[in-house]
C-alpha cells in the first residue's frame, strides 16, 4: 500500500490546486470584505449574508428550488418506469438500450442546449423538419423541458442498476404470499429500489439546482436561477465593477456547496450498502 | 381413504425445446407429506413451480380441491412456498416478513400480531421479531421462511430443497421439526429434495423421478424395499445390482448361480435386474456358501463396517456389524426374501 502511495501524488496535487485552494479562497472571500482588485481590509465579517435578503437572490433561489424540484420530480416520474422496463428486458437488450440513454451525454452539453434552443424557436430549422412551430424560448417551461432532457439519464441509471440486481425470487415470494402486481410493486420492488431513487434524485437535483448555462440560454436570462446570480456576481468583479459582488458571489457559491455536501451525506446515510452509484 | 387434494394429469413442460416433464400424473392427498425425489435436473422443481403457479404447463391440468387452477396466478392459489434460497425480504424485519401475507390479505392488526407471534413461537424464533433478516443464521432464516409461509394457513405448503444450505446436524434437527409441524398443522407438504435420506426420514409418500418422469410412487418402505427398477434401487440407498434371468417363479439366476427368491409372475427366462441391499448379506463359512470371495477393503462407518468383497472379479458391497480382515476368504449368503427381482426398465 505504502509503495503505491506516490502514484497518487499527481491526483492529490491536482485536487489541492484546483479544489482545496479555490475552496479556501471561496471561504476567505465569503467572510471578508477583501476585494479582488481594490484589496481592502481583511476583517472577518458575516455582513455578506445580507445577500440572501436581496429580492433578486430570493427570486433566484425560489426559481432554482422550484425548477430543480420540478425537474427531479419529472425525471423520477418518467425515469422510474423506463428503468423498470429496462430491468425486465434480457440483460443484453437492457444494456444496449441503456447505452442509448448514455451516449448523448458524450456530446457537448452546450451543443445539446443550442439544439433545444432551436426546437423552442418558432420558424427554426426544427419547423422545417417537423412542421412544428414552438415558441417557448424564455419561458420556465423551456428550461424545465431542457433540464429534464439533460438530467433524465442520471435518474434512470442508478434506479436501473438497483432494479437489475433485484432478486426475482423476492417478487415470486411476494406473489406466493398473495400480492397482486400493484402490491408486489409497492411492498417489494419500490422499497428495495429506494436507494437507487435516492441516488437518482441527488444526481438530478444537485446539477439542476446549480445549472446556469441552460437557464441562461433556454430562459434567455428572463428566469434567473441561483447559478446565474453567482455567475453575474463574479463576472461583475471580473469586469472591474466594485462593490462587494465577488464576496457575495463567493458566499452564495459556498452555501450551494454546503447544501450539496449535506445532501450527499444524507444520501450515503440512507444508502449504507453502497449498492447505488453514490 | 384420504381425500385427494391436488391432481396433476398429463402435465407436459418444455423449456427451449427441452422436455422437462412428460406425461406427468400425480395425485396428492390431504395432510400428506409427499416428497419429490430425484437427481438435479429431473424436473422436480418445475413440478413444484407448476403446482405453485409460477410455471404454466404446456399441456395437462392442475386441479386443487377438484377445481382446475391452470389459469390461476400464484397469488390466487391457497398455496404457499418455502423457497430454496428462502427469498426473505431484506427490507423488512423478521416480524414483517412473517406478517407479509397477512397484511396483503388485510387481516386485522391485533390478529396479525397474535398470529405472527404464535407462528414465530412454533418455529422457535420467539422474540426475533424486530431482528433484521440479514443478522440471522442460515437455520434461522430457513425457519423465518417456513413461518412466513405457514402463518397464512395454506392448504398446501411447497418446500423446494429448504434444508439444502444447512449443515448436517441442523438439517437433521429441521427434518424432525418439519415433520412435527406438518403433523400438528395438518397442512399438506409437498417437498422437493435430491437427498434420499431426507426423503426416507420425513415422507408419507415418495415420488422418485428421473428425466421428467415418475419412476415409482410409494411409501418410504416400498421404494426402499421394493424398488421398481435399477434407477430407483441405485438412487435410494446403496445396492448391489446384478443382471440376471428369471428361470421360473421363485427361482432366479445371476452371477452364474441359481437362487431361490420370493418373486413371481415373470416370463420364463426373462432378463431381470436383481437387487440385494448391502445389509442383507450374511457371512457364512466358505464351505457352506454359494458365493465365495476375498475381502478387498474395509471401512468403519460408525454403525457398521462397509466391506467390499471381490467374487470372481465382481465387487460386492456389504454392510455388517461383524468385522473381517482384508484378504480373508469369506462366504456370503442371502435370505431368499431379501433378494429383490425387478423388470428391466427402458427409462432407467
Amino acid at each position: 500500500m505504502r509503495r503505491l502511495r506516490r502514484y497518487a501524488i499527481p491526483f492529490v496535487a491536482w485536487m489541492a490546486v484546483f479544489i482545496v485552494v479555490p475552496t479556501l479562497i471561496l471561504l476567505f472571500l465569503s467572510f471578508s470584505d477583501y476585494s479582488l482588485y481594490d484589496g481592502g481590509p481583511f476583517a472577518f465579517t458575516f455582513a455578506r449574508f445580507e445577500i440572501f435578503a436581496a429580492p433578486l437572490v430570493l427570486t433566484a433561489i425560489g426559481n432554482s428550488v422550484a425548477l430543480a424540484g420540478a425537474t427531479t420530480a419529472a425525471c423520477f416520474l418518467i425515469g422510474y418506469p423506463v428503468a423498470l422496463y429496462l430491468s425486465h428486458l434480457p440483460e443484453k437488450t437492457g444494456k444496449i438500450l441503456m447505452s442509448l440513454l448514455i451516449v448523448p451525454l458524450w456530446s457537448n452539453m452546450l451543443l445539446r442546449i443550442v439544439a433545444w434552443e432551436k426546437v423552442f424557436t418558432p420558424d427554426s430549422f426544427f419547423t422545417d423538419l417537423t412542421g412544428l412551430s414552438i415558441d417557448l424560448l424564455g419561458s420556465k417551461t423551456a428550461i424545465l423541458v431542457g433540464m429534464v432532457a439533460m438530467y433524465l439519464p442520471f435518474m434512470v441509471f442508478p434506479i436501473y442498476s438497483v432494479l437489475e440486481k433485484l432478486d426475482r425470487g423476492l417478487v415470486e415470494a411476494a406473489r406466493d404470499l398473495g400480492a397482486d402486481d400493484a402490491q408486489v410493486f409497492l411492498r417489494v420492488i419500490f422499497p428495495l429500489s429506494a436507494g437507487g431513487v435516492l441516488s437518482g434524485v441527488i444526481m438530478t437535483l444537485l446539477p439542476a439546482l446549480t445549472s446556469f448555462v441552460l437557464p441562461a440560454r433556454l430562459g434567455l436570462g428572463r428566469v434567473p436561477l441561483i447559478g446565474n446570480v453567482i455567475e453575474s456576481k463574479l463576472m461583475k468583479e471580473v469586469l472591474g465593477s466594485s462593490g462587494r459582488s465577488i464576496n457575495e458571489g463567493a458566499l452564495v457559491s459556498l452555501s450551494l456547496m454546503v447544501l450539496s455536501i449535506v445532501l450527499y451525506i444524507l444520501a450515503t446515510r440512507f444508502d449504507r450498502e453502497g449498492e447505488t452509484l453514490l | 381413504m384420504a381425500k385427494t387434494l391436488i391432481t396433476l394429469s398429463g402435465i407436459e413442460k418444455s423449456f427451449d425445446g427441452v422436455k422437462v416433464l412428460s406425461d406427468f400424473n400425480l395425485s396428492i392427498d390431504e395432510n400428506e407429506f409427499i416428497t419429490l425425489l430425484g437427481p438435479s435436473g429431473c424436473g422436480k422443481t418445475t413440478c413444484l413451480r407448476i403446482i405453485g403457479g409460477f410455471e404454466t404447463p404446456d399441456a395437462g391440468t392442475v386441479a386443487i380441491d377438484g377445481r382446475i387452477v391452470n389459469d390461476l396466478e400464484p397469488n390466487q392459489r391457497q398455496i404457499n412456498t418455502c423457497f430454496q434460497r428462502y427469498a426473505l425480504f431484506p427490507h423488512l424485519d423478521v416480524f414483517e416478513n412473517v406478517a407479509f401475507g397477512l397484511r396483503i390479505r388485510k387481516v386485522e392488526k391485533a390478529e396479525i400480531v397474535r398470529r405472527v407471534e404464535e407462528t414465530l413461537r412454533l418455529v422457535k424464533l420467539e422474540g426475533y421479531g424486530p431482528r433484521a433478516v440479514s443478522t440471522l443464521s442460515g437455520g434461522q432464516q430457513q425457519r423465518v421462511a417456513i413461518a412466513r409461509a405457514i402463518v397464512n394457513r395454506p392448504k398446501v405448503l411447497l418446500l423446494d430443497e429448504p434444508l439444502g444450505a444447512l449443515d448436517l446436524k441442523l438439517r437433521q434437527e429441521m427434518q424432525y421439526e418439519l415433520k412435527e409441524m406438518q403433523r400438528t398443522l395438518g397442512i399438506t407438504f409437498v417437498y422437493v429434495t435430491h437427498d434420499q435420506e431426507e426423503a426416507l426420514t420425513m415422507s408419507d409418500k415418495i415420488v422418485v423421478m428421473n428425466q421428467g418422469r415418475i419412476l415409482q410412487v410409494g411409501t418410504p418402505e416400498d421404494v426402499y424395499n421394493e424398488p421398481k427398477n435399477r434407477f430407483v434401487a441405485n438412487f435410494i440407498g446403496e445396492s448391489n445390482i446384478f443382471e440376471g434371468v428369471m428361470r421360473e417363479d421363485y427361482l432366479v439366476s445371476f452371477c452364474g448361480r441359481e437362487f431361490k427368491c420370493v418373486d413371481r409372475g415373470f416370463a420364463a427366462d426373462e432378463p431381470v435386474d436383481v437387487v440385494i441391499r448391502p445389509e442383507d448379506f450374511d457371512f457364512v463359512p466358505p464351505s457352506k456358501a454359494k458365493i465365495v470371495g476375498v475381502v478387498d477393503s474395509l471401512v468403519f462407518r460408525g454403525v457398521h463396517y462397509e466391506i467390499n468383497v471381490i467374487v470372481e472379479g465382481r465387487e460386492y458391497t456389504i454392510h455388517t456389524t461383524k468385522t473381517r480382515s482384508i484378504g480373508d476368504r469369506v462366504g456370503l449368503a442371502v435370505d431368499p426374501s431379501l433378494i429383490h427381482v425387478m423388470k428391466r426398465d427402458v427409462h432407467a
